[in-house]
């Protein structure tokens, strides 16, 4: 049974790979588009496929994160993304701020500040209280 | 300089805010204890994901929350050696006298200069937006201190030296 999980494991993460990077062709063409809320959105999209698997999850990042280093306007990016993301956005804040990786911190610090004042305390709180999906 | 300072204790202060839901609760597994769960962490299910935030390379900050306790480990600047040096005493000196903190831990977590422990029973005494203040503003302060240590140490350096070798003009 464990056996037979882990294919399903094995299979989900090869296609959530290539689902990655079809998304990262897609952002990069809309970072030059110079839209780079549009590309945070797609990051954040997909990303409710939450997975175990590592590579699925390091791979999920590197994407979002190519996106979060593009948005220079953070009020602008808040104002237009859908509710529905604030919770998977604050899961990657606090992933990139655990990096200590100067500039990502610098960037993912300002736009805490302006989540939290947007989607409240719940937000961090939900990302605390969710042991199970983690990013 | 200053504003990634205010920026990283906004996001400390809302991280505290959320984090510091403590109730009491006794101990699952021996009847009639009642330790905090953060210290411990014998059961996964009454621990929450454990918080990282960095401001850069040196400057860290560890929020670990469980359900009745909330431990926060601070890793505070140090350019040089003296300063590693000044905070090591300084930090030492407050710790051993934890007592007078009450939320303050002998002992700073691995990896980390400072450590402080907050149980509900502390927040069932003290406000908890008050305990929030007292940490934000102990990590300002911190810096301040560090900084005065290292210039009075440099000036009574120079000082010394410069009596020492006047025998020898």
């Amino acid at each position: 049974m464990a056996g037979a999980e882990g294919f399903v494991e094995a299979d989900n993460a090869e296609a959530i790979m290539i689902r990655i990077e079809h998304k990262t062709r897609k952002i990069e063409s809309l970072l030059k588009q110079c839209k780079p809320v549009e590309a945070l959105k797609t990051a954040l999209e997909g990303t409710h496929a939450m997975t175990r698997d590592e590579r699925c999850k390091s791979a999920h990042w590197i994407v979002v994160h190519r996106a979060l280093m593009a948005i220079k306007d953070v009020d602008g990016m808040l104002s237009s993304l859908d509710p529905e993301y604030y919770d998977i956005l604050m899961k990657y804040l606090y992933k990139g701020l655990a990096t200590g990786d100067r500039p990502t911190c610098d960037q993912c610090l300002r736009i805490h500040e302006k989540l939290t004042e947007k989607a409240g305390f719940g937000c961090i709180l939900r990302h605390l209280a969710d042991t199970v999906n983690t990013v | 300089m200053a504003s990634t300072l205010r920026l990283y204790l906004t996001c400390i202060r809302n991280t505290l805010e959320a984090a510091m839901c403590l109730q009491n609760f006794p101990c699952q597994e021996v009847e009639r204890h009642n330790k905090p769960e953060v210290e411990l962490k014998t059961s996964p299910e009454l621990l929450l994901n454990p918080v990282l935030i960095c401001r850069n390379e040196a400057e860290k900050c560890l929020i670990e929350t469980s359900i009745n306790s909330l431990r926060i480990s601070l890793k505070v600047k140090q350019a040089d050696e003296l300063e590693n040096i000044l905070t090591k005493k300084f930090l030492r000196f407050l710790s051993m006298r934890a007592e007078a903190f009450q939320v303050l831990r002998r002992k700073p977590v691995q990896g980390y200069d400072i450590s402080f422990l907050i149980t509900n029973y502390h927040c069932e005494e003290m406000q908890k937006h008050k305990l929030i203040d007292f940490i934000v503003q102990f990590m300002e302060d911190i810096d301040k201190e560090i900084s005065e240590l290292k210039m009075s140490a440099n000036t009574r350096g120079r000082l010394v030296a410069t009596e020492f070798l006047k025998q020898f003009i």
